[in-house]
């Protein structure tokens, strides 16, 4: 009974050492400790092995903080310049895309004007814009929309 | 705090090097012993110290400021430890089974002194020593984010990414070890 009796209050000296609460705010546990030499002893042992801890101090690598802040602006500096060319990369796509719409749209519109013009047939406007505008402007736009794959998987690489 | 917690994270959405190195000063010392109480040796520390910044700078869009700070980088710094180790195939260091954690768990090998040993100033420390190199790497961890850094148990509880109630008993098994250790030390004098 009294063993059983130690064990719940040393569990309450436990929970409220884990807790960080001050072990005296706890009435009964400070009416028991006043009173119980084996629970108090259980708690300066546990305050002293807490204080133990303290008592390690590890020494850090003096060049290591030089090593991490050069390592810092050396990747912040790569980092910076992924957007600027990514930026320049979205811009020449929408020009790209752009480029494909009205090549789309000449084909659609003026293709037989075109082949009266050239005095050529209506099939050979069309495949000639079809190799030499869009499907050469249209290559750059697909190409951007498999970038934010590719940057995923470069990310997960990291 | 909460001011301070929002200027890292805008720091951070904007990769402020200024603000990252400033950072690198005040939690060097910190990042370093939890790693050694992580890991329980002393090789390959200044490597993850250096990743995790770097991670830090890569990822510091994901801290939105609304917790502290400390949280935050012990789990990108945790979760580097576990790539590393899981890369080493020595032990696991993500698993919540305890038993998992023994049958694995060899942190210091070689014959040099352990880190702890090297790092004991006081006489306890140093009583304590061997046994926080035996002790799980687990308990290790709990006792140093809650009693070194002051985190809450919620707070260790999102680093260590296992319930409040486990991160609990984790830190009462470490002080029981930790408490018969010294207790042997004092009737061995």
């Amino acid at each position: 009974m009294q063993s059983d009796n130690h064990k719940l209050f040393q569990q309450m000296i436990d929970e409220t050492l884990a807790s960080g609460a001050p072990v005296q705010e706890d009435r009964a546990l400070r009416e028991h400790l006043q009173s119980c030499a084996v629970c108090e002893e259980y708690l300066n042992s546990s305050t002293r092995a807490i204080a133990t801890l303290a008592g390690f101090s590890f020494e850090v690598n003096p060049l290591l903080h030089a090593k991490v802040s050069a390592s810092l602006s050396q990747r912040a500096q790569q980092l910076g310049a992924t957007p600027l060319s990514r930026r320049r990369w979205a811009f020449a796509c929408i020009g790209a895309f752009v480029l494909t719409v009205a090549g789309t749209l000449l084909d659609l519109q003026f293709r037989s004007l075109i082949a009266a013009f050239f005095n050529v047939t209506d099939v050979h406007v069309q495949q000639g814009l079809l190799h030499f505008w869009i499907v050469s402007s249209l290559s750059p736009v697909l190409l951007f929309l498999l970038l934010p794959l590719l940057s995923r998987q470069k990310e997960r690489a990291l | 705090m909460d001011s301070d917690t929002k200027q890292i994270a805008f720091g951070l959405r904007h990769r402020d090097v200024a603000l990252l190195q400033s950072l690198v000063e005040q939690y060097q010392y910190r990042l370093v012993r939890y790693l050694i109480y992580l890991l329980g040796r002393r090789d390959g520390v200044d490597d993850l110290v250096q990743e995790t910044w770097l991670r830090v700078l890569e990822r510091g869009s994901s801290y939105d400021g609304c917790s502290r700070f400390e949280p935050w980088l012990f789990t990108v710094a945790r979760n580097l430890a576990i790539d590393q180790t899981r890369k080493r195939r020595t032990f696991s260091l993500d698993s919540s089974d305890d038993e998992e954690w023994d049958a694995g768990a060899a942190p210091h090998t070689s014959n040099d002194p352990s880190p702890f040993t090297l790092a004991a100033r006081t006489e306890d420390a140093e009583r304590l020593a061997l046994s926080m190199q035996t002790l799980d790497p687990v308990y290790r961890e709990a006792l140093v984010l809650r009693f070194q850094e002051d985190l809450s148990l919620q707070e260790i509880s999102s680093v260590v990414a296992a319930p409040v109630s486990t991160v609990a008993s984790r830190i009462y098994r470490g002080l029981a070890t930790l408490r018969v250790q010294l207790e042997k030390g004092n009737h061995a004098i």
